[in-house]
């Protein structure tokens, strides 16, 4: 028993000052987003917790009687909190956000598994070199893109649409998604389809019925990135929409809540930490499936 | 399988469920938060519909503006007014400051986009891409009388003799100071030479000066400002280069002792808002800044609201001459289909800029003067404490403001050497000691040269 506390405690002892690093900044946010303006911009104030500080022009204070509340919460403000949701299209960009990225992924999956399918297992020698050729053409930044793209997508009517993002965005998803099924794809022994051939499976039903059910977890991370990617994709999204309304979060936030010189604090840390607690919950639901998928395509 | 459950007991799951209804169940939930519901995305990647009464479509695109209250009256109340008039369904777009230049890049890629778009700077570049505005400027002089040598020196180009922008308004560049601290040192920023001798005072209290050295629009338009002021130039009136001059060591020398003795070199890593919160959270003493600071000051700071005082841009030994800190310039695309419709709502926007102004909380100042009537008055009665502070702007705006490109046109040049911050670096390459002021002066004309030669030969200066 006291090995097992010992062993724990060891554990917890190098994860948790981890832990804490890596969690803070969400912490900090979650401060900051019911901060005052006046609390907020005195440098003699602590910034993780609250302080009493006069309330700016729209700014409640509705537990001010509260003093049993942890941290100073009792001079806290929900106002800004409450601009995102009442003053902006924010829960709009949300569901636009969910649109494309769901959209994205489905288009991503259907394209990219067989392509990593074929290029891992029958295309031979040179499957490899079309495999890193496919995943270079990640590697050109959107803003070099961005401009000929406009073109193409005013060509297409696209322009203002959800579905320019729709279209543009797996032109950098495929290729990574092909390039890691490739490997993972590759870690399943060549035996499992030769038996599911020998049976007297297709191909096309030893794929269905063999391999896919053992790439779940290369599937899964290859979904969570994808859609990752897409939440945060910010040129393509502030280039090819310009309608408030049509706004994925990643144009949205900025464009509404950094107004010239003045930026938004409190309503900006709220609005990217709303979005990143599903993700997280996502990635964390899915961890080890994810880590295996990750880490799949590296023992070959 | 018994081990990959470990994962969901630690959940706090129960060991009896699936691995497929764990997955099921968190997908599930998934698109609940994010409320991705197929109806939606029909919805909203659907094309916006056209309210059936009106019969045209007028699309504009601009920043959001720092007075969230300005956009509200803008796209809620005049523009639908206005559209109402001319049956016309008026769509404004909005876009962050920063990203205007890419975007209008982009709309000119794709010849496709809105009918007019909101610059925040001359955009002599685009000329090619837009139309002469010419008749927009003949209207609202006829309505409202001359334009003012401001806007006339934005945007019209005496070589081709054309209007490539209508210069909507311009914002006065002040400086924002601590009463407190500055009466604390014994000095007043009236001159230059006094900012030189405060900073190291106030410095030591804690409150350094901020003047920025960075590739943004803050430190750009000070530190051509400044040069102003002590009589450089980057081109002379007939557009030739004229920045390698005793006048600019002289400014490159004042500003790497103002550095020296009173800042830090955060400085060289700003951006356009690091002046306004280092001045919001009481730290500098001293900002060169439209009053966008001094109004958040008034909504989350009052106690330091009060103690601000807005002044014009110091003196230097030559003159006092500052620039306006940013130019609302709308142009319109020579690919657009409705030019008469973009015109129309142009001039009246601007013989009517009363609103505008007022909804701006006054910072926004028409280029046509006679667009509004009795500003000053207005300034003086706003009732921020201590109340008439604003009243310096109208003194700022008409002796104290120039174009961008002064003595000269602000053209293609200006308007290249402006977005590639060469007088930042300038600057800063001194400050930092790997230039001297002379190296960096003579260096910089190289650059211009360059730059104004490039658009002699495209027949543009």
């Amino acid at each position: 028993m006291w090995q097992t506390l010992r062993e724990r405690g060891l554990s917890y002892l190098i994860v948790g000052p981890f832990a804490i690093v890596l969690a803070f900044p969400f912490y900090w946010m979650l401060v900051t987003a019911f901060k005052t303006n006046g609390d907020l911009y005195n440098l003699d104030n602590v910034p993780f917790t609250y302080h009493p500080a006069e309330a700016a022009l729209g700014e409640k204070l509705p537990f001010r009687q509260q003093h049993w509340l942890p941290l100073g919460f009792e001079h806290a403000t929900p106002s800004h909190v409450s601009f995102i949701f009442n003053d902006t299209n924010y829960t709009r960009w949300i569901e636009n956000t969910a649109v494309v990225g769901g959209l994205v992924v489905l288009i991503t999956l259907l394209l990219a598994v067989p392509a990593g399918y074929s290029l891992a297992r029958l295309s031979g020698r040179w499957g490899q070199n079309v495999g890193v050729g496919i995943f270079l053409t990640y590697l050109v930044p959107p803003t070099l893109l961005f401009l000929p793209l406009s073109r193409v997508i005013s060509k297409l009517g696209l322009q203002d649409r959800l579905w320019s993002l729709v279209l543009v965005y797996p032109s950098f998803t495929i290729p990574f998604a092909t390039w890691l099924l490739m490997g993972f794809f590759r870690t399943i022994p060549l035996e499992l389809e030769d038996a599911a051939l020998i049976d007297g499976c297709s191909r096309l039903k030893a794929l269905a019925r063999v391999i896919f059910p053992i790439s779940i977890p290369g599937i899964l991370t290859v979904v969570i990135f994808s859609f990752s990617l897409c939440v945060n994709e910010f040129v393509y999204a502030i280039t090819f929409i310009s309608g408030t309304k049509q706004h994925t979060i990643s144009a949205g936030v900025p464009t509404d809540l950094i107004r010239g010189d003045v930026y938004f604090w409190q309503s900006l840390m709220a609005a990217t930490l709303i979005p990143s607690i599903p993700l997280a919950l996502l990635y964390n639901s899915f961890l080890n499936r994810f880590i295996a998928g990750f880490t799949g395509g590296a023992f070959r | 399988m018994a081990e990959n459950d470990d994962g969901l007991e630690e959940l706090g799951l129960s060991q009896s469920l699936t691995r497929r209804q764990v997955i099921r169940r968190g997908l599930g939930g998934f698109l609940i938060v994010y409320g991705g519901a197929l109806p939606k995305a029909a919805a909203a990647a659907s094309p916006k519909f056209r309210r059936q009464q009106y019969k045209n479509t007028l699309k504009i695109i601009q920043w959001s503006h720092f007075v969230p209250a300005y956009d509200v009256w803008f796209d809620k109340t005049y523009t639908k007014n206005w559209g109402d008039k001319h049956d016309t369904d008026v769509q404004v777009d909005h876009i962050a400051l920063a990203q205007l230049p890419a975007r209008a890049q982009a709309e000119v890629a794709a010849q496709g986009g809105h009918d007019i778009f909101g610059h925040l700077s001359p955009q002599a570049g685009l000329e090619d891409q837009v139309i002469n505005h010419k008749e927009i400027i003949q209207e609202v002089t006829h309505k409202v009388g001359k334009i003012s040598e401001l806007g006339f020196h934005s945007c019209y180009n005496p070589k081709t003799k054309k209007w490539h922008g209508f210069p909507d308004n311009y914002v006065p560049d002040p400086i924002h100071f601590r009463k407190d601290l500055w009466k604390q040192v014994g000095v007043k920023p009236s001159t230059w030479e006094d900012v030189r001798k405060a900073a190291p005072k106030l410095k030591a209290l804690g409150h350094p000066v901020g003047l920025g050295m960075s590739n943004e629009l803050d430190s750009n338009m000070l530190l051509i400002a400044l040069m102003q002021c002590y009589g450089a130039f980057i081109q002379d009136k007939n557009a030739r280069v004229a920045i390698n001059s005793k006048h600019t060591i002289e400014a490159l020398k004042v500003m790497r002792d103002i550095f020296k003795s009173g800042m830090t070199n955060e400085v060289f890593a700003w951006t356009a808002a690091s002046n306004n919160q280092g001045y919001l959270s009481g730290r500098l003493a001293l900002a060169v800044n439209a009053i966008s600071i001094a109004r958040t000051a008034e909504d989350s700071n009052p106690t330091l609201a009060k103690n601000t005082g807005i002044a014009p841009i110091p003196r230097g030994p030559v003159q006092r001459l500052g620039l306006e800190h940013v130019m609302g310039v709308y142009t319109v695309w020579k690919f657009t289909k409705n030019k008469t419709l973009a015109k129309r709502f142009i001039a009246d926007l601007e013989i009517n800029y009363q609103g505008a102004f007022k909804n701006s909380k006054y910072y926004n100042f028409p280029a046509f003067k006679g667009a509004v009537h009795n500003y000053k008055k207005q300034l003086l009665s706003d009732t921020h404490t201590p109340k008439g502070k604003y009243g310096v702007l109208d003194l700022i705006a008409n002796k104290y403001t120039t174009n961008l490109g002064y003595p000269g046109f602000s053209n293609a040049a200006i308007d290249e050497i402006f977005n590639t911050w060469l007088i930042p670096q300038m600057f800063a390459e001194v400050a930092q000691g790997k230039m001297t002021p002379a190296e960096a002066a003579k260096a910089a004309e190289h650059d211009a040269k360059r730059i104004f030669a490039k658009w002699r030969s495209r027949g543009k200066i």
